[in-house]
């Protein structure tokens, strides 16, 4: 069990490496671009780069480490009141709710991503094909779905 | 089952599921599901859910966040928080309540590069409080106007707040930056001179720090210069139309780091650490828009918007009386969840309403923006003050009881905007024609 879960947490940190990575790509891009503008010579499909690659690889991929830090906004003030074994109750029965989000949200981005891809969709001016960042989100979203799974274990372990 | 009780009975479930302690984002991703899948069918509920989160993702005018998050987050990890401090406390640190008219001061240079209300407050309650109970200040003034400082993050640019506003209601975010800028420096101002006369009616509250010679003050002035800079390159950029928010983001972060780097602040551990953060934060605010554009899905199925807009606007009442009433539903609704989840989840529903009752809609952004920032410092859901809490450990009580006098400045704020609209309107006007 504490292998699933440090493979779980490793694998979201490389996730997290990877969007940290797109993020700083982004700000190259957009200080190249904003200073070659003003030479008049933009960087061609920088729009582009910036919005359809880095923006769902920073936010996507920033997705699974930021549910196991407990980033999101929550509202823990009724369910802090609650006797133990009520509170992991409700707490798993909402990771089971967040599971079943998550699975669907991953199962039409693989659709959407078939959908680029079967129809050869690519960026307008670099002409890039991106169904491969729909695919890399709609993985994320299944690796959401386990960081869940580890998180009704960690609920599981602590009421041994 | 009709549109509009669909949509009434699905709000209610929304409401019981953030009890739960489920992620709000989530939730609200949830039940627009759900009430797609009831209203229209499983198969395009599936659809929109995936649509929705892919172009929230890929829209390149939501990356601007992330930027601007980051921005802050190496302003913080440099140590440009301390600095500007340093700088204030040099010039006012003498006079009565001065350390904390320094922590205003300080605040208001350092928003100017983090969008972020309870970064705002966490980085003064690290720098500010510790220098203040050195000197015997009250621990209530001292953490209460920490508390308070990270409100004036809502309005003075580049707020978070404010790009979020912006998107969802499709308005200029320069517009909205430059809306921001006057009443934030009232806001501030009102703050110093509430802590001024706190502290000549009470000396032993805020006793006077040395004064400082103008050798030392001078050497301060280069750090505030720069701050300066950035925050005219980023915002005059954004005015100009010479950049979009997002490049706005991209050369204002690039600019910290530059700044950081030349004064060797700036290590790559820190540079990790700052993206680390960044992620964290602009991940679970994406989520909380992406949440929103589902749910608004659902929403707009129901018709809820329209019918609401055209109820309220038949209302027989004044529509700043009407207008009053918005502002109470966005405090009493962010003072139970999360002010900027609830802003995302209401703005859609009200946002038609607001226009036929003719007002303007940055005029709005702004009232909504002042509403917030009481929402932040009182209870139940106190967020400046839990972060405050968090790192002093001062009793939760006594940052409230500090609060106080503080919140006579927001509200009056507020009633100035009401009363004067051009608070607001006048720089935008003047510069963006």
């Amino acid at each position: 069990m504490e292998k699933l879960l440090d493979t779980v947490l490793r694998i979201s940190k490389i996730l997290n490496g990877i969007a940290a990575a797109a993020l700083t790509l982004m700000i190259a891009t957009t200080v190249v671009d904003v200073f070659l503008r003003a030479v008049g010579r933009p960087v061609v499909g920088a729009y582009e780069i910036v919005g359809l690659i880095c923006g769902p690889l920073v936010i996507g991929f920033a997705v699974p480490l930021s549910s196991w830090n407990k980033n999101h906004v929550s509202m823990d003030v009724l369910l802090a009141k609650l006797a133990r074994g009520n509170r992991d109750v409700l707490n798993v029965t909402t990771r089971i709710i967040c599971i079943l989000l998550f699975g669907f949200i991953g199962y039409n981005l693989f659709s959407v991503g078939n959908e680029f891809r079967t129809a050869g969709e690519v960026s307008q001016t670099l002409h890039i094909p991106f169904y491969w960042v729909t695919y890399g989100v709609g993985v994320c979203c299944f690796i959401e779905c386990i960081v869940f799974i580890c998180d009704i274990i960690k609920i599981w372990r602590e009421e041994q | 089952m009709t549109g509009v009780l669909a949509g009434i009975v699905g709000l209610f479930v929304l409401l019981l599921l953030f009890a739960t302690g489920i992620e709000l984002g989530f939730a609200m991703a949830a039940v627009g599901f759900v009430g797609v899948t009831c209203l229209v069918s499983f198969h395009s509920a599936v659809n929109v859910l995936g649509r929705d989160m892919w172009e929230v993702f890929s829209a390149y005018g939501y990356t601007v966040f992330p930027l601007f998050i980051l921005m802050g987050q190496i302003g913080f990890s440099a140590g440009i928080a301390v600095r500007l401090f340093d700088a204030a406390h040099k010039f006012v640190g003498h006079i009565p309540g001065g350390l904390a008219i320094a922590t205003v001061m300080g605040a208001a240079g350092f928003k100017s590069i983090c969008g972020s209300a309870a970064a705002t407050s966490a980085t003064f309650a690290s720098v500010a409080i510790p220098e203040m109970e050195r000197y015997g200040y009250d621990r209530k003034l001292s953490t209460g106007i920490v508390a308070s400082v990270g409100t004036l993050g809502n309005l003075i640019p580049p707020s978070v707040f404010l790009i979020v506003f912006g998107i969802l209601t499709e308005q200029s975010v320069g517009k909205l930056f430059l809306a921001g800028i006057i009443p934030g420096l009232i806001t501030a101002f009102f703050f110093i001179l509430i802590i001024y006369g706190w502290a000549r009616l009470s000396p032993a509250l805020a006793p006077r720090a040395e004064k400082s010679t103008w050798k030392q003050r001078r050497a301060s002035i280069p750090e505030v210069l720069w701050v300066g800079f950035i925050f005219l390159l980023v915002v005059g950029g954004i005015m100009t139309g010479f950049f979009t928010p997002t490049e706005a983001g991209g050369i204002g972060t690039f600019a910290v780091i530059v700044l950081a780097v030349v004064k060797r602040d700036l290590t790559f551990k820190k540079y990790s650490k700052s993206l680390r953060e960044a992620l964290g934060t602009a991940c679970m605010l994406l989520m909380l828009i992406a949440g929103s554009t589902v749910l608004g899905h659902f929403i707009a199925v129901t018709n809820i918007p329209q019918i609401a807009a055209d109820w309220i606007v038949g209302l027989p009442l004044n529509r700043y009386l009407i207008m009053f009433f918005i502002c109470l539903i966005y405090e009493l609704g962010g003072s139970f969840i999360d002010d900027l989840a609830f802003m995302v989840m209401a703005t859609p529903i009200f946002y038609p309403a607001v226009l036929k009752l003719g007002f303007d809609p940055i005029w709005f952004g702004m009232v909504i923006a002042v509403t917030v920032m009481i929402g932040v410092v009182i209870p139940p859901v106190a967020i400046c003050v839990f972060v405050v809490q968090n790192i002093s450990k001062v009793p939760i009580g006594t940052i409230y009881k500090g609060v106080c006098p503080f919140l006579i400045s927001l509200v009056l704020i507020g009633i100035l905007l009401f009363i004067f609209p051009q608070i607001a309107l006048w720089l935008p006007s003047v510069l963006m024609k």
